[in-house]
């Protein structure tokens, strides 16, 4: 019963703010809206037994994505909504196809009986843990290759050209 | 193997052989009397050949018949090439061989002023003349006879043009062949339709009426070609430009002579064929009578004779119009060898006075009696005086069309043969009798080279017409001399004729009404006509054929060229360079995927 | 049945931020919008994960990381792009087209 409420409370929560996040002008609100669907998902997490991944989603996406999109934002300063209109065109496209998604997938997931398999315990921290560095190791220090090769790319992509020795200045 | 088909086999091959050398090996050509001997020497070797089947056939050898397949699809046999040695053939291939070698021992002498080269040249074309010839008397078929037929109308081209650097002899040349080639067009689609529906070229192939008219008139169209028929006659007077010996062989006694032997051959085919046998008895006859006019009003002794060949070709395509193939044939025979004999008889005097001009003849008589002797026994002969040979076949021509469309082409062929007395009676006159002309007075006789020849023609030109009998019993005809209507009254135009010539054109007089015949030159006018219908219906239709390439067929491939193009240009807006458009298209595919894979 | 529930939510958001990624024009504002679709998948991953058991719960982890990654790189890209047309209008990367 608590489990209905807070779980419509949340789902309310995050589908209005993920609306906003797309259809905002603004693109600072458009991240504030985004960072708190972000916090909706935590708390969903939360709901669903999942108290470790609710708080790395508040570290990661609400700590540190919605900076770096503050920070993007901020930067590029074009961020009160003088973005040019997109046209309808687009809009019903994006419309149709989103409401085609949804239909879809939501009329597949309500045709299927999920009630064939009995729900097992929701792993512990330990338990999760031990996952990593044992049954996913691999996966574990690939990824932490792709972090640094992301780091590295962006660092290597985003940085200005040091002016030359004659003063040539602007990027190449 | 058959001794016969050996013969036979020498008389293709040999001359086949010394051309093939002449062509391949260009400095024997060009030596000149070296080519000459290579030629002569093939001919030789074919003549001998024929004469011994002949001799063989006399003796009571069969018909012999040798092919072997040509063209084969889908595993029937549809063309066959070989030898046909029966009693037709072999005559004429006799015939031909020794015409020919008269013709070529004729020409050493003749063409002595060429250079080498083009002297040896000219002797290669005789070589590739024979083969082609003796491919088309001995052909078993229809086809192979085509082939020949081709074969020789370009060694006639060749031979016509054989002055190349002068342009009337050029141009002579182009028309002659431009004329058969499209009288050949009659014969391909009259093979194309006999064999489309009988399946076979023989010449005993069974078809129907229809069918054979059909085919037949295809043939004559062809005929009236290559025989100089009227109104396809023009090119034979023209192609007089080429060396006299070439007219003597080709537009005299052989290649003009194919025709009529085709018609000859494939009598069994226009048995069936009444119509187009009317026909040939028209064509033939109007032929003969308005050749033998315009012989009458010539200057130039080659065109005489070139007019009358015209004229006796046309004699022999109404016989065989009228129904005997053997009237028509005995003629072919006895033509050639009187008919070749004249044409050398007068290079020898056109030799002598470096002139065509009759103008510039006269009185040769007395200072060339060997050439003028024979002349005379060829012109008797043509003519028809009895007693020569040309009197035995022409008699049996005009026998032949007794009667017949109401004793009108009887009565026109008569009078022709009135004319051709006429007509020669004068050439006689002018040339041989009288004073003679300045040129004329420094003329002698000619070597031994070209009165040898002269004089071996002169001896069946009188002699042939008592083989009459030999040759029906030897082909399978019926002949019997018999006196009648016919010719008494043929001797008589004979002598008519000579007798008005004398009157008429003797003591150097021309009567007024001459120029009233001369009048009658109306070649010009068929040459026009020809002449317009070349250039109004000919060039508008290739110029409709080409907006026909030029806007439908080309125009087919270029609009799939343009659309092609446009269809590209059409689809490429999709490459938008915009991402959005990509993700909704990738999605739009996905959603279609889902749906499609079983979304049930 | 909380799982349906769960799934349909985590297929909404996805289908809002697609219509997202399908309209907005700002170069941000699409990196904005594929956050959500990303998010929703881990949703997704793990309420499989807690309700019915399996990996769900580790995979979420990896799959974090990729994103992170992939909004680095997308932001460093976004830089480039301001600086090369002096706007974030996606439009403007029109390298592909000819």
């Amino acid at each position: 019963m608590t489990f209905r409420l807070g779980f419509g409370l949340v789902a309310l929560v995050m589908v209005v703010a993920a609306y906003m996040v797309v259809r905002s002008r603004n693109l600072v609100r458009a991240v504030l809206w985004l960072a708190l669907t972000l916090l909706g998902t935590a708390a969903l997490y939360a709901l669903l037994d999942a108290p470790f991944l609710a708080g790395v989603q508040v570290l990661t996406y609400v700590g540190g994505v919605v900076t770096l999109m503050i920070f993007g934002v901020m930067v590029t300063g074009r961020h009160e909504g003088a973005v040019a209109e997109i046209d309808s065109a687009d809009r019903i496209r994006g419309l149709l196809v989103a409401l085609g998604f949804f239909g879809l997938v939501s009329g597949a997931i309500l045709k299927t009986d999920f009630s064939a398999v009995i729900a097992p315990r929701p792993p512990s921290t330990a338990e999760l843990a031990r996952s990593l560095l044992d049954d996913y190791l691999l996966a574990f220090e690939v990824t932490s290759l792709l972090l640094l090769a992301a780091v590295v790319g962006a660092v290597v992509l985003a940085r200005r050209r040091d002016p030359g020795p004659v003063g040539e200045g602007s990027p190449r | 193997m058959n001794a016969s088909v050996l013969l036979g086999g020498m008389a293709l091959g040999a001359p086949a052989l010394a051309a093939l050398l002449l062509v391949l090996v260009p400095w024997v050509r060009h030596r000149g009397v070296p080519a000459a001997a290579v030629t002569i020497a093939g001919s030789l070797v074919a003549t001998a050949a024929a004469a011994k089947l002949v001799l063989d056939r006399g003796l009571g050898a069969p018909d012999v018949r040798v092919t072997t397949p040509w063209l084969r699809a889908q595993g029937q046999t549809l063309a066959e090439v070989g030898l046909q040695l029966d009693g037709i053939s072999v005559v004429m291939l006799l015939v031909v061989t020794v015409v020919a070698l008269c013709v070529q021992v004729f020409s050493l002498e003749y063409m002595r002023e060429e250079t080498p080269r083009s002297y040896g040249r000219y002797f290669a074309y005789h070589a590739l003349f024979l083969f082609s010839m003796n491919l088309l008397v001995l052909a078993p078929n229809l086809l192979q006879l085509f082939a020949g037929w081709e074969l020789v109308g370009v060694t006639s081209y060749l031979l016509i043009g054989f002055y190349f650097a002068k342009p009337s002899a050029a141009r002579a040349a182009v028309k002659a062949f431009w004329m058969t080639k499209l009288a050949d067009m009659g014969f391909l689609f009259g093979l194309l339709l006999l064999f489309a529906s009988t399946g076979s070229f023989e010449w005993t192939v069974a078809a129907s009426p229809t069918v054979a008219t059909a085919v037949t008139a295809l043939l004559f169209v062809a005929v009236v070609g290559k025989s100089a028929q009227f109104p396809l006659h023009v090119w034979l007077p023209d192609a007089m430009e080429g060396p006299t010996p070439v007219s003597a062989l080709l537009h005299a006694a052989t290649m003009v002579a194919a025709g009529v032997y085709m018609l000859v051959r494939a009598d069994p085919l226009f048995v069936r064929a009444p119509a187009t046998r009317e026909l040939m008895l028209w064509v033939g006859t109007a032929t003969a009578a308005f050749a033998a006019l315009l012989a009458l009003v010539q200057t130039d002794i080659k065109k005489v004779l070139a007019y009358s060949t015209c004229s006796q070709l046309g004699l022999m395509v109404a016989a065989i119009g009228a129904g005997s193939a053997f009237a028509g044939f005995f003629h072919l025979g006895t033509h050639a060898f009187f008919k070749a004999l004249l044409f050398l008889a007068a290079g020898s005097v056109i030799h002598a006075v470096h002139s065509n001009e009759l103008g510039a003849m006269g009185g040769l008589g007395r200072r060339m009696p060997l050439t003028s002797a024979v002349f005379l026994v060829g012109a008797l002969s043509l003519a028809g005086v009895p007693g020569f040979a040309g009197f035995a076949s022409k008699d049996l021509v005009l026998s032949s069309v007794e009667g017949k469309a109401g004793w009108v082409p009887w009565v026109l062929l008569m009078a022709s043969a009135f004319l051709t007395a006429l007509y020669m009676g004068r050439v006689l006159i002018k040339a041989f009798l009288g004073p003679p002309s300045p040129a004329a007075a420094h003329a002698h006789e000619p070597g031994l080279s070209m009165t040898g020849p002269l004089v071996l023609l002169a001896v069946p030109a009188v002699f042939a017409g008592f083989l009459g009998t030999w040759l029906a019993h030897s082909v399978g005809a019926d002949y019997h001399l018999h006196l009648g209507l016919t010719p008494v009254v043929a001797s008589a135009a004979a002598l008519l004729g000579l007798a008005a010539a004398g009157l008429v054109f003797g003591a150097g007089r021309s009567a007024p009404w001459a120029a009233v015949l001369e009048s009658l030159d109306r070649r010009g006018l068929v040459d026009r006509a020809w002449e317009a219908l070349y250039r109004q219906v000919l060039l508008r239709v290739s110029g409709w054929a080409r907006w026909v390439d030029r806007y439908l067929v080309d125009g087919v491939i270029n609009a799939l060229g343009w659309s092609t193009l446009e269809a590209g240009s059409a689809v490429r807006p999709l490459q938008t360079g915009r991402t959005r458009d990509y993700v909704f298209a990738v999605m739009v595919g996905a959603l279609v995927l889902a749906w499609l894979g079983g979304w049930r | 049945m909380r799982l349906t529930d769960v799934l349909l939510l985590a297929t909404l958001v996805f289908s809002i931020g697609l219509y997202g990624v399908l309209t907005r024009r700002h170069a941000v504002a699409l990196l904005l919008s594929i956050e959500l679709m990303a998010n929703a998948a881990n949703v997704v991953f793990v309420a499989f994960a807690t309700l019915r058991g399996g990996p769900g719960e580790a995979l979420v982890l990896f799959a974090l990381v990729v994103t992170v990654s992939e909004v680095a790189v997308g932001l460093a890209l976004v830089m480039l792009l301001y600086r090369r047309h002096g706007d974030t209008v996606l439009d403007l990367a029109r390298e592909t087209k000819h």
